[in-house]
């Protein structure tokens, strides 16, 4: 059986607009066989809407603005309410201090990637994220 | 035999000395220019000194664009700085002009930067996380209060459609401290470039309007002579650099920017004479030391020269390239952050040897917050060691004459010469902004610089080499967290205090000035000075004119 693709849309909340890391991750995810939606500018629930319509299965969100926490929670607590806060693999990229990657973790998030990361490690969790996702 | 011949002689046979000796087959620059071993007279058998060189103040101002040089007036020293609250942000104005700093820069937030207020949901969270928030005029008073800012210059970093509100609302806070705004010192961005490249910008212009607005700010302060002394315009070739492209491109897409700007405004009938001498360039102090030396030079030539063989300006005063740097935050690592100390350090070295006019110093800790107090200090100490304790203000240009500099400078200007033809060819900025041809330079710029670090081929300290474990944990740098409410009581004040039917009519009129194409700055000046904020000033610019998403292609 053919492995299924796999999708991810990869968005920036807020009006930071830090867009180097997240167009450079998306080109990595892109060369690494996977079908990258860039979604740019979105609010949460944009990002939300996208990701439920396009079925895709990792939702990366890109932010050097310092805001992360605030717009986690909403994220969290939106696809909560939505039924589907297990249906995605939420990843943040960006400026995020490490105190802050447990605080991310607790609210469901499933990685943190800082300036400097290898993105073949992103590709990687990814892979491996998902499938143990998917054998639950 | 002549004494070249003889050194060409010397050289070749001092070749066969290296051949097979060398660490790997080529060694390049950053821009990727392959480099010799070693320049000798041989390399520069051609050049004229007086035709490329000269004397600094003089054509083609090569060696700087002041006579005096640092031996008349050392550099200005204005770190780019604002974080949580206006308030918050002045303390910090305050504390780096008692130890010594020069001039003053305002880094707003995001939503100062899209026009958008804190009662906006989808921007809320934002307040003072990446900047001081300038929604309204109060704020902006509230900013440089108490600064003496009738004798030191204040750069506004915004761009385009903020850049004519936030300097207007400026404008006004200057002429209410009893001040003349002839006598306004300082700069916007005001750079569309910046804000479609190397950042983007949420709900954003198309961009010939954006072309429009900047243009508005220049003539109204310039040409039309409301605020002589003010640089309406920064070319901040800085922001296109930090997304990953070369020092060449970092020019090329300068003065093609320059270029538009001032056609579009030679297009609307003014003089070249009337704004040119108030333009002013931002460049990027990037990690190949005698690389970025030699752009700097380079830069002052090419300037020269499109002045003067293009738009055919005689004015001596007119002809010079002023510039700005900041030292590359996108060369800072979050692995090890004590060496970004050192990086900044060479990087402010080489734009000093490079004949710069003002100077911004990063911060250690940027990869990791904003700048804590402490950090900001040991940036400012950086520039004051090169200033008092290195003796390098003593001679002009003083790598001037050197064969490899010398070389280098001509062999960039040629190449950059090549990348704007290649820019002209595609249409132009705004052409190439609106196809999306920009986006496409820039995103293969990214992802070559994200191999090259991946691959190893590109070093980087703590990131791919001499990486360490351990890392030293350093106290991270938060803003106010109630930056957003204090903000929206700034703003409920405000508009409970104002004239509220004087501000609908004067956007009505604002309304018909943009359906006019009229230059929009008399109407914005007296919005903000009848308290009118951000959004709602910039909300009549996206009515009239749209929104515009850029055409991103990687």
């Amino acid at each position: 059986m053919m492995e299924k693709v796999i999708r991810v849309l990869m968005s920036k909340p807020g009006a930071d607009g830090h867009w180097r890391g997240a167009v450079t991750v998306a080109s990595a995810l892109r060369d690494a066989g996977m079908e990258v939606i860039f979604g740019g500018f979105q609010s949460i629930p944009e990002i939300v809407e996208t990701a439920i319509q396009e079925d895709v299965d990792v939702i990366g969100i890109s932010i050097h603005s310092m805001a992360h926490m605030a717009y986690a929670k909403e994220l969290m607590e939106l696809l909560e309410e939505k039924g589907a806060k297990d249906d995605f693999l939420v990843l943040f990229g960006g400026i995020i201090p490490d105190e802050d990657v447990p605080k991310l973790m607790e609210l469901g998030v499933a990685g943190v990637y800082g300036p400097g990361t290898h993105t073949a490690d992103i590709v990687r969790d990814i892979k491996e994220k998902l499938s143990e996702k998917r054998a639950e | 035999m002549d004494r070249l011949e003889e050194i060409e002689k010397e050289e070749r046979e001092w070749a066969k000395l290296i051949e097979g000796c060398e660490r790997k087959p080529e060694f390049k620059t950053y821009s990727g220019i392959p480099v010799k071993a070693l320049y000798t007279p041989v390399d520069l058998k051609d050049h004229d000194y007086l035709e490329k060189v000269g004397f600094p103040g003089k054509p083609p101002y090569v060696r700087g664009v002041y006579p005096t040089m640092y031996r008349g007036k050392v550099w200005t020293t204005r770190m780019f700085s604002g974080f949580g609250t206006p308030e918050e942000t002045n303390e910090r104005w305050k504390l780096l002009y008692k130890e010594g700093q020069t001039g003053f820069s305002a880094a707003v937030d995001s939503l100062t930067q899209a026009c958008m207020s804190p009662f906006d949901p989808r921007v809320g969270p934002e307040v003072g996380t990446d900047g001081v928030p300038l929604y309204c005029k109060p704020a902006v008073a509230a900013m440089v209060e108490g600064l003496p800012i009738d004798k030191i210059g204040v750069a506004l970093v915004v761009e385009d459609a903020a850049a004519t509100i936030t300097a207007s609302m400026y404008f006004n806070v200057y002429m209410e401290r009893g001040f003349d705004l002839k006598t306004c010192m300082g700069t916007t961005q005001n750079d569309l470039l910046s804000m479609s490249i190397g950042c983007l910008q949420y709900r954003s212009l198309d961009p010939a309007h954006r072309l429009k607005l900047a243009c508005d700010l220049i003539e109204w302060c310039t040409a039309d002579k409301n605020v002589p002394k003010w640089n309406p315009i920064n070319f901040t070739t800085y922001n296109y650099r930090e997304g990953g492209i070369d020092a060449i491109q970092e020019l090329a897409f300068g003065f093609a920017n320059a270029i538009e700007h001032i056609n579009h405004l030679l297009e609307r009938g003014r003089k070249i004479e009337e704004f040119v001498g108030r333009l002013a360039f931002h460049l990027s102090a990037h990690n190949d030391f005698f690389e970025e030396i030699a752009k700097y030079r380079a830069a002052r030539r090419i300037w020269y020269k499109l002045m003067k063989d293009r738009y055919g300006v005689t004015d001596p005063r007119l002809l010079i390239f002023r510039f700005h740097i900041q030292t590359a935050g996108s060369t800072l690592t979050r692995q090890q952050p004590m060496v970004n100390i050192v990086r900044i350090a060479y990087q402010a070295l080489a734009a000093a040897l490079g004949g710069v006019q003002s100077m911004h110093t990063n911060s250690y800790d940027e990869a990791l917050c904003l700048p804590s107090e402490e950090a900001v200090l040991l940036a400012l100490r950086t520039q004051q060691v090169l200033k008092e304790e290195t003796n390098i203000t003593n001679v002009i240009d003083p790598l001037g004459g050197s064969y490899y500099v010398e070389w280098l400078t001509d062999e960039i200007e040629e190449r950059v010469w090549q990348y704007l033809g290649k820019i002209e060819e595609a249409g132009g900025l705004i052409k190439t902004l609106e196809t999306g041809w920009l986006y496409k330079e820039m995103t293969t710029a990214f992802n070559k610089r994200r191999r090259m670090i991946e691959s190893g081929e590109e070093k980087v300290i703590g990131v791919n080499c001499y990486v360490t474990d351990e890392e030293i944990p350093i106290r991270v740098f938060r803003t106010n967290p109630n930056a957003q409410e204090i903000e929206k009581k700034r703003i409920e004040k405000l508009m409970a205090e104002r004239d509220n039917r004087k501000v609908e009519e004067l956007l009505d009129k604002l309304r018909k000035v943009c359906e006019r194409e009229e230059n929009v700055m008399p109407t914005v000046m007296e919005l903000t000075r009848e308290g009118a904020i951000n959004q709602e000033i910039c909300d009549v610019y996206r009515e009239v004119w749209g929104e515009w998403k850029a055409n991103i292609v990687f």
